[in-house]
């Protein structure tokens, strides 16, 4: 059974004056244990996207099910099933961390005798267990941000919604909820849906990810499929134990563009469009010119180059909405 | 219904209640500000002038006719006691907008007040149903309105009594209205209030645009109060009896149509 799936999911946001697709037509299938982040700058429609599939929204066409479960038909049944970070972290500061907690717990209904036990455990998980008796409104963003995690985990749910879960946290504090996420994907087969635009997150943390832009999955796959994408864009460095000027006339002779040269540090990078294939011959013809090589290496495209590249071809204007979202 | 999560919502807002001053001080302070302010700035006053200050009064026929249903001895008492008896009564209808008055804090905060501080969204991403959600915030508006409003009425009728008893010699408090309206009535009217309150909550972003609202919706309840003290509603059982009857099934429809008109997505859209 897929964890989530989603079949030409559109969701539209009509007032009197306004009209705007903020989900369109989004075709995802997302396997148990999986990892998937959804990338995308500001109002791409990854908020909306979460929102459709945890039964908050109603889906203006197409439909989508989590665990099996139709979003709209049950809604009600999905969201005691999934767990939700919310944009915000939505803690209520006057309760102490344990009360926030407390409450969770009874309104997912965790049976009482296993409370106490579970909140323990999941203070632990995300080392917040000296703060548990403090009011929540007391803890700095990046704690607040952690039991907002915690209480999103603390009912066991298969399917695990985090909405930019590091985005206030420090570096130390990100490692921990990262190795978390890992761990329970790994070893209690949870699935996370992820949204984000840390483009470092998505790539240590995903097994696959997805791109967004103005409510349409303009991409997907693995990190390695997305920069497959670019691969024409892959630039081969040579290193070289002596430089001369002879060096450039051959990739020039070659029509290979040149992307960057530093004689100093002798070194020049080239695009070769045939990469596998004509790599090694050009290896053997430099050497046969008597040019020293210390190093080759080719240098894929970056993720974040790559979602750049893949944003800015499909930025077109949007209408105005009131929402917001990150 | 699942009343695991209603007493989790209700157990959650009251344990906020008692950490917000503002809410505390409109629960503990007015009830307490009503029972203690009122008779001594009010009836105290009057029983502190010299009879030979209160000259024949007449009161007119409805005012006999009215309180002498509440005091037996109505007739032959002095226009002074006459007076304190009118006055305590009068006051005591002020005691009993308490729980029309508190809901209007209790209800917009536990609403609005989430939508404001943007912790509506878990709530509305749990598995609360949109029934257990109105249902579990009309029990915690309710609850703290209806111990406001015994400590008022509490209060109030101790405080009256000692004042009054040795004008009348029997105790004006507690009799059969007063215990009605107290504990029958004011609570009804107290659900209801309560009801609309939720009502306007769940349409509006801010705590001061529902205590705007509010206020307008809870005058015709009020005006109801009044009209009951006076006689105006209930002149026998029966007729009791049947006002409870209907203000309970004001109470269920109003639920009904609360329950039916929270949407979850307005909720969410709206509170972004």
């Amino acid at each position: 059974m897929l964890a989530v799936e989603t079949h030409q999911l559109t969701k539209d946001y009509e007032t009197k004056d306004t009209f705007l697709r903020a989900v369109n037509n989004l075709n995802l299938k997302i396997e148990e244990a999986e990892i998937y982040s959804l990338l995308g700058p500001n109002g791409a429609g990854k908020t909306t996207s979460v929102r459709l599939l945890t039964g908050l929204l109603r889906p203006s066409e197409g439909g989508a099910s989590v665990l099996g479960l139709d979003i709209v038909k049950n809604a009600q049944e999905i969201r005691g099933k999934v767990g939700l970070l919310t944009e915000t972290p939505a803690i209520y500061e006057r309760l102490t961390v344990r009360q926030n907690l407390e409450f969770i717990a009874r309104l997912y209904n965790v049976p009482k005798k296993d409370i106490r036990h579970r909140i323990e455990e999941i203070i632990d998980l995300f080392d917040i267990s000296e703060k548990i008796d403090l009011p929540a409104g007391s803890l700095s963003k990046g704690m607040k941000q952690k039991l907002a995690i915690a209480r999103a985990m603390l009912h066991d749910p298969p399917v695990i919604f985090l909405d930019e879960p590091t985005a206030s946290l420090a570096p130390e504090s990100a490692k921990i909820v990262r190795d978390q996420i890992l761990k329970l994907a790994k070893t209690e087969k949870r699935t996370f849906f992820i949204c984000t635009h840390n483009l470092f997150e998505a790539e240590r943390l995903s097994s696959r990810i997805g791109i967004i832009n103005h409510g349409s999955l303009i991409a997907q796959g693995t990190p390695s499929e997305l920069r497959e994408l670019k691969k024409d864009e892959t630039t081969t460095l040579f290193r070289f134990d002596q430089w001369s000027k002879e060096i450039k006339d051959y990739f020039e002779t070659n029509k290979l563009e040149i992307v960057e040269m530093d004689t100093e540090r002798k070194i020049i990078s080239v695009i070769i469009p045939k990469i596998e294939q004509d790599t090694p011959g050009i290896i053997k013809e430099l050497i046969h010119q008597n040019h020293s090589i210390v190093e080759v290496k080719h240098e894929f495209p970056t993720l974040e180059k790559i979602y750049l590249e893949l944003v800015e071809s499909e930025s077109v204007p949007r209408e105005n909405h009131e929402e917001e979202e990150s | 219904m699942n009343w695991q999560r209603v007493w989790a919502m209700i157990r959650k807002d009251v344990i906020e209640f008692t950490k917000s001053k503002y809410v505390m001080s409109a629960i503990i302070g007015m009830p307490l500000l009503f029972a203690i302010i009122f008779p001594l700035t009010a009836i105290m006053p009057i029983a502190k002038i010299d009879p030979a200050e209160f000259e024949s009064a007449d009161f007119g026929q409805f005012i006999n006719n009215l309180f002498s249903k509440a005091v037996s001895n109505w007739s032959s008492l002095d226009p002074q006691a006459q007076t304190l008896v009118m006055l305590a009564y009068s006051m005591f209808i002020v005691v009993l907008m308490l729980p029309i008055i508190i809901p209007a804090v209790t209800a917009s905060e536990t609403v609005v007040g989430e939508k404001e501080r943007k912790t509506m969204e878990a709530v509305l991403a749990s598995p609360m149903s949109e029934s257990e959600i109105v249902l579990s915030k009309i029990i915690s508006s309710f609850l703290p309105s209806v111990i406001g409003t015994l400590i008022a009425a509490i209060g109030y009728i101790v405080i009256t009594d000692i004042i009054v008893y040795p004008f009348i010699g029997q105790l004006l408090f507690p009799d059969l209205i007063s215990m009605v309206l107290v504990f029958i009535f004011s609570p009804m009217v107290s659900i209801i209030s309560v009801e609309l309150m939720i009502m306007i909550s769940t349409r509006v972003t801010s705590v001061r645009d529902a205590y705007q609202l509010g206020s307008l919706i809870v005058l015709p309840l009020i005006m109801l109060v009044v009209a009951e003290m006076f006689g105006l509603l209930f002149q026998s059982t029966i007729t009791m009896i049947a006002g409870i009857a209907i203000l309970a099934v004001i109470i269920f429809i109003l639920f009904k149509i609360t329950a039916n008109i929270f949407d979850r997505e307005r909720a969410l859209v709206k509170m972004v």
